[in-house]
């Protein structure tokens, strides 16, 4: 059930005009300090997308996905999830969201952990486990389901939430920096997973990251936002061949990109963005 | 037991320094009452000051001599009635009975405040007040009124003992509830949990560990609580009874002997909650384990990448 075997080719932008699954029209969102977190954003997102939300500390990208999830709700504009506001959307479950930290319950080991949401949805019992077990198969953990999760590496930890986010196979899946407090090497690692990842369930990928790196290799477009007031600066579509390897990086088009990039969020006095 | 084997060189050293040192300031402390007592010509079984200091009725300090007489005689028989064990037996039930009790009304405190800030600001400061009422000064009066609706015997022990081990729970048990972190809400948001799902399945867990903590400071509140009421009621069973009495009949070698064996059962109520916790909450076992990744782990995490 989990796969819809939609096999992600990189999408024309004609795609878009046909029935975006995720609908920003003039969002805002004003804090009660009155800081001006998003202003006026747009954004439409065709299913099966992957998408990078990009920008430095402050420019609303973890404000737009926390809006999207229905943890916050905007000040003003609407947003549709598959048709339905975020708040119908998070009832029927249509997103798995990854946190910045891991969020695994100490108490419980990787395989329970995954069942979390299982349990929470009333699934029936003996379908839990199943699915709990398939998705450990698929990032790689399945020989980890008893161990608890302090036992595990910060990326395996990563890689437990991010199966927990899909066992209950949302067509959507949020992730607010996952990969932020990796190293370098763990991170690129984690990258290509998720491609591969992204590629077998057909999800589209919303994705918050302030690495430009990092939003070039795994995007099909860029968001980039720029702060004071948070706002989109643009959207910049990545032509890059499907399925990305390592390589990808060593190409011309992904440093002509990356400064793309770069240039629009120094046009927007982004520039403090780290890589 | 491999927790405490790194402490237990050390530990035995004081034991081995305070019994080297109890012997010269037991000597210190008797002689002059010795001296006094063959002063004012008291039948003793001994000539000199230095002799008697070990042999006096009610000494300041008891010999080790008198101390193990005193624990054989009290000892033994098992059973019986002015025996220690079945005492002891007495006031440990009415402990976990009272800790039990408080653990209840602990739980429904701490539940109450952390899902209302009115309960909390309203309830707390009382609670807090409930707890400077001196328990010596309660208990009495609270066996006389438990007393006249026919609750009587060890149960109102059990309630003065819940009475003071409540506290230390409804404040540990609402740190527990509201430890994790927003993020884990928001998780729990995410999955449309419903409030009683999301005590269930994190604030409850959650709260395990703070829970035990609670437990072991409870735990020798409660048994100061049951040890306090025996002694100011009228009772038949338990160590406050037994130092109640020995204190009308100023046997001090006795009432060491009880106090020791208190403290004994103590240490015994407390190690119960630590086997309990450690059977519990097994994720927090061998936490501090120097090397936390199993092998296959480091190596898989290379291979992940598909």
């Amino acid at each position: 059930m989990m796969q819809s075997n939609t096999p992600n080719t990189h999408l024309p932008s004609s795609s878009l005009e046909v029935r975006p699954i995720v609908s920003v029209r003039q969002v805002s969102m004003i804090f009660q300090t009155g800081t001006v977190a998003l202003k006026n954003a747009n954004l439409e997102i065709a299913q099966g997308e992957f998408i990078s939300l990009i920008g430095p500390s402050g420019c609303g990208k973890t404000t737009l996905l926390r809006l999207l999830a229905d943890l916050i709700k905007p000040t003003s504009g609407t947003i549709q999830i598959g048709g339905k506001n975020p708040e119908e959307a998070r009832k029927s479950r249509a997103y798995g969201y990854v946190f910045q930290a891991p969020t695994l319950m100490e108490w419980r080991t990787v395989l329970s952990n995954v069942m979390l949401p299982l349990e929470v949805m009333n699934f029936p019992a003996s379908e839990r486990k199943a699915r709990a077990e398939k998705m450990l198969t698929l990032v790689g953990l399945e020989k980890f389901a008893r161990h608890y999760p302090w036992q595990l590496s910060g990326g395996m930890q990563q890689r437990v939430s991010i199966a927990r986010a899909l066992a209950f196979d949302p067509q959507l899946l949020f992730m607010d920096e996952p990969f932020g407090a990796l190293d370098e090497i763990t991170r690129e690692n984690l990258n290509l997973e998720l491609l591969r990842l992204w590629r077998e369930t057909g999800k589209t990928i919303i994705f918050v990251t302030h690495s430009i790196p990092e939003a070039v290799f795994l995007s099909t477009r860029i968001v980039v936002m720029t702060p004071r007031p948070g706002k989109i600066e643009t959207v910049i579509p990545v032509d890059l061949p499907q399925p990305r390897t390592f390589e990808t990086r060593e190409l011309p088009e992904f440093f002509q990109i990356a400064t793309e990039v770069r240039e629009a969020l120094r046009r927007g006095h982004g520039y403090e963005v780290t890589e | 037991m491999t927790r405490i084997s790194p402490h237990l060189g050390p530990m035995l050293v004081v034991a081995l320094i305070t019994l080297a040192l109890y012997w010269p300031l037991m000597y210190l402390a008797n002689i002059p009452a010795a001296q006094r007592a063959l002063d004012t010509g008291a039948a003793l079984p001994c000539k000199t000051a230095f002799e008697c200091a070990t042999q006096l009725r009610s000494p300041v300090l008891p010999s080790p001599q008198q101390l193990w007489n005193g624990f054989r005689n009290l000892m033994f028989p098992l059973n019986s009635q002015s025996a220690i064990p079945l005492n002891a037996l007495v006031t440990a039930l009415e402990t976990i009975v009272g800790l039990l009790l408080a653990a209840l009304v602990g739980f429904f405190f701490a539940i109450g405040m952390v899902a209302s800030r009115a309960f909390e600001r309203s309830l707390l400061p009382w609670i807090v007040a409930s707890q400077t009422v001196p328990i010596i000064a309660i208990a009495p009066m609270l066996v006389v009124v438990l007393g006249q609706y026919g609750v009587q015997g060890w149960l109102p022990k059990a309630i003065i003992a819940a009475y003071i081990a409540f506290f230390p729970i409804a404040i540990g048990v609402a740190k527990g509830l509201k430890s994790p972190d927003p993020l884990s809400l928001d998780l729990m948001k995410t999955y449309n949990a419903s409030n009683w799902q999301t005590y269930l399945k994190l604030r409850f867990p959650a709260s395990i560990p703070y829970l035990f903590t609670a437990f072991k400071v409870a735990m020798t509140a409660a048994l100061i609580g049951a040890i306090v009421a025996e002694i100011s009621t009228i009772s038949f069973q338990g160590i406050g009874k037994m130092l109640a009495e020995n204190s009308r009949a100023s046997d001090v070698v006795a009432m060491w002997v009880i106090m020791l064996s208190s403290a004994v059962l103590g240490i015994l109520l407390v190690a119960l909650v630590n086997w309990l916790e450690r059977l519990l909450t097994p994720w927090q076992r061998v936490r501090t384990a120097a090397t936390p990744l199993p092998k296959q782990a480091r190596v898989s995490e290379r291979g992940g990448a598909g």
